[in-house]
């Protein structure tokens, strides 16, 4: 089972119904968890949400709490989470990009995406790392085809990824593909 | 009788009644055997009720009204604090016992002349709308709101004759959720081109408009999808809201089923183009009425995304009540079908006071004098209409 942490976010459902293509969904608010339902998932998905990772302590302790011991997914303020409780910095960004489809790039010979490749995907975003970031484990696999902005992180070693871009929206190309892959890691 | 003696005899008549646009026509509900006053108490039970009614296999079998902005607030569980206003109900529905199929021309002329006053107030000027305008901006900066529209209220002390308001406005803005009512103390004239929620069985679907073009004579269509294309701001606002329904729908429906059936056409009314996606589901088993209710409103598209953080967002800015401005008219059947439409482009008159709100949108890239002037413009069609 997937458990999904709801930032009040308006297109969490969107990736409750894109998760639900390959396995058995649970979703709840930040502030109303489950913990007997979480502690049974294999997976947690921190959803999008307005604000900064810093507004939401419960979810960096389950961030803390389930680190290394159930895969981990983050999606656009999920993605910063991540990042937040790994000692990254989100800042304000001077661009910003809300509804905005844009062309990322796989970055690295380390991901579970092969290297070079280009593709369009749909973006919602305030805030972006600040870098140069680092974390044991963790390397930047995405970007940002023009601004080279930090669009996606993997730790393939305990199994935790991070999507800066929404795979979810109808304005990303093969988000189920992407998905499909990471949940299969 | 005619049809077209019809709305002279019930305007004389003194009775209530409601009048809604069809594909084809109006429907024309009044004799009602039954007034539902909502609040923030009887809302939830009023709703689960209406489909425990009987079915007589009648047209009639149904209540159609509004809810007003704040009780659909509450119905999610965003609180707003006591605000300044008319103390307008926060909703009402009625039990029709006639229906009358009206065509698409509506012919009345009041027979007394009733002068209406042509000067409105508007709660905020340009100065104090800059000042919301660049508060939200700041606010999209740090990622609180991705989107969001402010309201603007202009207001009258008049006598309306409401069915010749409306005869002439539909006249002049003919609109697919064109609807009005007439009840003793009050009447709703509205041309709003929006609908929110069509349910038939077990499919769903809304169309939200984000974009609106005026009509010149060098546009036509091609040229308007084209100017809708390549304006980014406009493409950015319609996407975000496209995904924002994608995810009310998904909380209803059943996984996969959310579909965009029509994505980013343009359709024409007579003064204006509107850029328009229709989305739909399958509805999942079990989702009732009020389900659906709290997944789908209010509705998005006027609000701004993401809808929670937005709406307290608002709430803490407007010292002013909206009542039915961004609520929601139409009718659930007794069967469980629906469709309601989002109040906006609405004349509310309440014992001889008139509103007429209005609101556009503040994205990272949009301009406040040019949405004021919007504003402006989105309440002149209705300020015309007093003279």
């Amino acid at each position: 089972m997937i458990y999904i942490i709801d930032h009040k976010d308006s297109f969490t459902h969107n990736v409750v119904h894109q998760f639900e293509n390959f396995d058995d969904v649970t979703c709840h608010n930040y502030n109303e968890i489950n913990e007997n339902k979480l502690n049974k998932s294999k997976v947690i998905v921190f959803s999008p949400g307005p604000g900064a990772p810093k507004n939401y302590p419960i979810s960096s302790g389950v961030y803390k709490k389930f680190k290394g011991k159930k895969k981990i997914i983050g999606i656009c303020l999920g993605f910063q989470q991540i990042l937040h409780c790994e000692k990254g910095e989100i800042i304000e960004q001077k661009k910003i990009y809300h509804g905005y489809q844009s062309k990322i790039k796989v970055t690295s010979d380390n991901s579970l995406f092969k290297n070079n490749r280009e593709f369009n995907v749909g973006r919602y975003h305030s805030l972006k790392l600040k870098e140069p970031f680092a974390a044991k484990n963790f390397e930047i696999t995405m970007r940002c085809a023009i601004s080279n902005v930090a669009m996606a992180i993997e730790n393939n070693k305990e199994k935790i990824y991070g999507f800066q871009f929404h795979p979810e929206s109808f304005l990303t190309e093969n988000g189920n593909l992407l998905i499909k892959k990471i949940l299969s890691a | 009788m005619t049809k077209i003696n019809y709305l002279k005899e019930i305007a004389e008549s003194k009775k209530p009644f409601i009048i809604y646009k069809t594909k084809k026509g109006f429907d024309l509900f009044t004799d009602f055997s039954k007034k539902v006053i909502l609040t923030n108490k009887n809302i939830q039970s009023f709703i689960n009720k209406i489909s425990k009614n009987k079915l007589r296999r009648k047209t009639t079998d149904l209540f159609i009204g509004f809810f007003g902005y704040e009780i659909l607030n509450n119905l999610i569980g965003v609180k707003i604090k006591k605000q300044k206003g008319l103390k307008f109900p926060k909703g009402i529905f009625y039990k029709p016992e006639t229906k009358i199929k009206l065509a698409n021309k509506l012919n009345y002329k009041s027979s007394k002349l009733i002068k209406s006053n042509k000067i409105f107030k508007v709660n905020l000027n340009k100065n104090s709308y800059e000042d919301i305008f660049n508060k939200f901006k700041k606010k999209i900066k740090s990622g609180e709101t991705y989107q969001i529209k402010i309201c603007t209220k202009y207001k009258n002390n008049s006598k309306i004759d409401a069915l010749d308001f409306f005869c002439r406005l539909t006249k002049s803005n003919m609109a697919p959720e064109a609807f009005m009512i007439k009840d003793k103390y009050y009447s709703i004239i509205s041309c709003s081109p929006e609908n929110l929620i069509n349910k038939k069985n077990d499919i769903i679907t809304t169309k939200p408009i984000a974009g609106t073009l005026k009509k010149t004579k060098k546009l036509n269509k091609i040229k308007a999808l084209a100017f809708f294309k390549k304006n980014i701001k406009e493409s950015k606002e319609h996407n975000m809201i496209v995904d924002m329904e994608r995810s009310d729908l998904s909380r209803i429906c059943e996984a996969g089923s959310v579909k965009i059936l029509k994505k980013k056409i343009v359709e024409e009314y007579k003064d204006l183009y509107h850029y328009v996606s229709l989305i739909g589901g399958k509805l999942k088993n079990n989702i009732s009425s009020l389900d659906i209710i709290k997944a789908m409103m209010p509705g998005g598209s006027v609000i701004g995304c993401p809808k929670i953080s937005t709406l307290n967002l608002l709430n803490a800015q407007e010292k002013e009540s909206r009542n039915i401005y961004t609520g929601s008219f139409g009718y659930i059947k007794y069967n469980g079908d629906m469709r309601f439409n989002i109040i906006i482009r609405s004349i509310l008159n309440y014992k001889n006071n008139s509103e007429i709100s209005v609101a556009s949108g503040v994205v990272i890239d949009s301009n406040a004098k040019h949405e004021f002037n919007e504003n402006y413009i989105k309440a002149k069609a209705l300020i015309d209409l007093y003279k």
